[in-house]
């Protein structure tokens, strides 16, 4: 018999070759060092500061917390701590909030536009996209990997700012759910947030095919996010109705920091009648659970403190699977375009 | 004589030997085909903020207008105009100035560092910097044109804004030395605007790529504007607006020539 017609030797494997993940990862890393090396390096040094200053607040606020009681908060050694911490560790603080909160958007326009848009722009996507595994499940590998490096990285930055400005949110009267500096830079939205930001540029790298426009664009986008998520906050069903509460006067202290978060006011009377307008107006310029005239009733449509974890996983699932319809148009993307 | 006599020399035929003019505005060309996307993103973000400051403005200032000639002064009606003066009204403004503070360095992030750092990373460098005006005229042409067009832009916005949100230096208490205000009245913002795009370009050359250029333009200003901020201002010898706004000018001057003066040495000593 010929060479060219050996039949399959017996024993061999006819199977697919294994798909080669584990080259992809190898892949990343040489492709995204810079960034893989660079961000956490940042983002390292910048909680190596904010450890520092943190403790350096906490003590502050520790001692301005403790302030004798018997001293009464106004008295004057009170008030030169109050105005200390107010004047120095306050403007700091402030500041890196700003930051921090532009920081979602810079990480994932910084990762997320280059990753395919340098690969399409200096063509060499034409030796990428034409290995053995294919360019849609690189396209995978190379989202996921990064995506959950990155969400890795800002949870727990996020968490370390949370604990950062926890002394703040007293001194500033900040509600955790309404200051957009506080609610957006912690928990699980932060990172939700960077996640985002990260597939918003790596769809706008795709679609756009050159990098400084996709960052542009990745910022503006963000923008239009980030006020969307602002305005559609007080719409999340996690509201309680209360009737005459007294639990507004709990709010200010230490543990429960800032003004109570009251979407609307209204009042009814006896027999639950809506109240006339004059007793209406009397009771809405008082503070919320202020005194109330006997068989009147303040009812209060507002969101608690205690739903700031249901707060959170809300619109961080909202902004999941935001992240998730744009990594599957960039793969989309991907595979129907020819370059 | 024969064909091959050779021609009489031009020095002999009279010929002007003066050297020729350097091609400055040719400059003026080439600056607006490499960087029209730039020119016309930035133009068409100025009209858009010129126009919502205006717009926004007008309305803040007839709110105001009507909140002051409020009469009784502790009325529920009066007190709603407050209210509603120092929430909606207050947001708008609050969002107006982060935006416009937060302006300078995304739009020097973009427009500095490309000037250089593109040209070497695509390689077109060979071409451009074989023109007669030589590498050090061009990029000094380029620097110039651009940065000169976004300190002028950030002026007038500047300007706008000091009359957009001249109503709530009283309803909060603000004064002329408000580091937030004074970062964006007077010179302040056109300068830093200025400082931040040659920060661009010098580390754009330097690091001989644009989005390193990009990520390090963002550190390096946001860590100068925080050393101003929490210490350098303390330390200035004179306490009122004017002569601290000129005095923080002088000196964001003076270290954008020498980044400008960075960037053409860096430009001169590439040897590739």
């Amino acid at each position: 018999m010929s060479v060219l017609t050996l039949p399959a030797q017996p024993g061999q494997d006819t199977a697919p070759p294994p798909v080669p993940w584990r080259g992809m990862a190898w892949v990343t890393w040489r492709q995204q060092r810079a960034l893989l090396i660079s961000v956490p390096a940042v983002l390292a040094a910048v909680a190596v500061a904010l450890v520092i200053f943190g403790l350096k607040a906490h003590h502050d606020y520790a001692a301005l917390v403790n302030c004798p009681l018997n001293q009464g908060r106004q008295s004057g050694a009170c008030q030169k701590l109050f105005s200390h911490f107010n004047s120095t560790d306050w403007p700091l603080a402030n500041t890196v909030s700003i930051l921090v909160a532009l920081a979602p958007v810079l990480i994932g326009a910084f990762a997320g536009a280059p990753l395919l848009a340098r690969e399409l722009e200096s063509g060499s996507y034409r030796f990428a996209w034409t290995q053995g595994l294919g360019r849609e499940r690189q396209v995978i590998a190379k989202l996921v990997l990064v995506g959950i490096a990155l969400v890795i990285l800002a949870g727990a930055f996020g968490g370390l700012f949370s604990w950062f400005f926890q002394p703040f949110l007293w001194t500033e009267q900040m509600n955790r759910l309404t200051t957009e500096g506080v609610f957006a830079s912690g928990g699980i939205v932060f990172p939700a947030f960077t996640l985002v930001a990260f597939m918003i540029g790596a769809f706008l790298g795709m679609l756009l095919r050159r990098v400084i426009p996709a960052l542009a664009a990745t910022l503006g986008g963000y923008l239009v996010i980030r006020l969307a998520a602002w305005g559609v906050r007080k719409y999340y069903p996690l509201a309680v109705v209360t009737g005459n509460s007294k639990v507004f006067s709990q709010f200010g202290t230490p543990s429960v920091p800032g003004y109570p978060w009251i979407l609307s006011t209204w009042v009814t009377g006896p027999g639950g009648q809506p109240a006339s307008q004059s007793i209406t107006n009397g009771i809405l310029n008082g503070p919320p659970g202020g005194s109330v005239p006997p068989g009147y009733t303040e009812w209060n449509r507002w969101i608690p403190l205690t739903h700031y974890w249901p707060m959170q996983c809300i619109e961080a699932g909202w902004l999941l699977v935001i992240a998730a319809a744009l990594m599957a148009g960039t793969v989309w993307l991907v595979r129907h375009r020819a370059a | 004589m024969t064909v091959f006599a050779p021609p009489a020399s031009r020095l002999d035929a009279g010929a002007d030997v003066r050297s020729r003019p350097v091609p400055w505005p040719g400059m003026l060309w080439v600056t607006w085909r490499q960087h029209r996307a730039l020119l016309i993103t930035v133009s068409a973000v100025f009209c858009a903020a010129v126009a919502g400051l205006l717009v926004t403005g007008l309305r803040i200032h007839h709110d105001y207008a009507l909140l002051i000639a409020c009469r009784p002064a502790g009325s529920p009606a009066c007190q709603g105009l407050s209210d509603f003066f120092n929430s909606t009204d207050w947001h708008q403004g609050e969002f107006a100035h982060i935006a416009v503070q937060a302006a300078p360095v995304l739009i020097a992030m973009f427009a500095g560092p490309p000037v250089v750092a593109r040209e070497l990373e695509t390689g077109t460098y060979r071409y451009a910097w074989t023109q007669g005006i030589g590498r050090g005229r061009w990029t000094v042409a380029k620097l110039a044109l651009l940065g000169s067009l976004l300190t002028i832009m950030a002026f007038a916005i500047s300007q706008l804004l000091t009359w957009f949100f001249a109503p709530f230096m009283t309803t909060r208490q603000l004064t002329d030395l408000t580091p937030t205000v004074f970062d964006t009245s007077g010179l302040s913002y056109a300068a830093w605007t200025l400082v931040a795009f040659c920060l661009g370009a010098f580390l754009g050359t330097l690091l001989r790529g644009t989005l390193a250029g990009m990520a390090a333009t963002l550190g390096g200003y946001v860590g100068l504007a925080a050393a101003t901020w929490f210490y350098l201002r303390d330390h200035y010898p004179v306490r009122t607006f004017w002569p601290m706004q000129l005095l923080e000018a002088g000196w964001l001057l003076i270290l954008s020539a020498a980044l400008i003066g960075g960037t053409i040495w860096l430009v001169r000593r590439y040897a590739a």
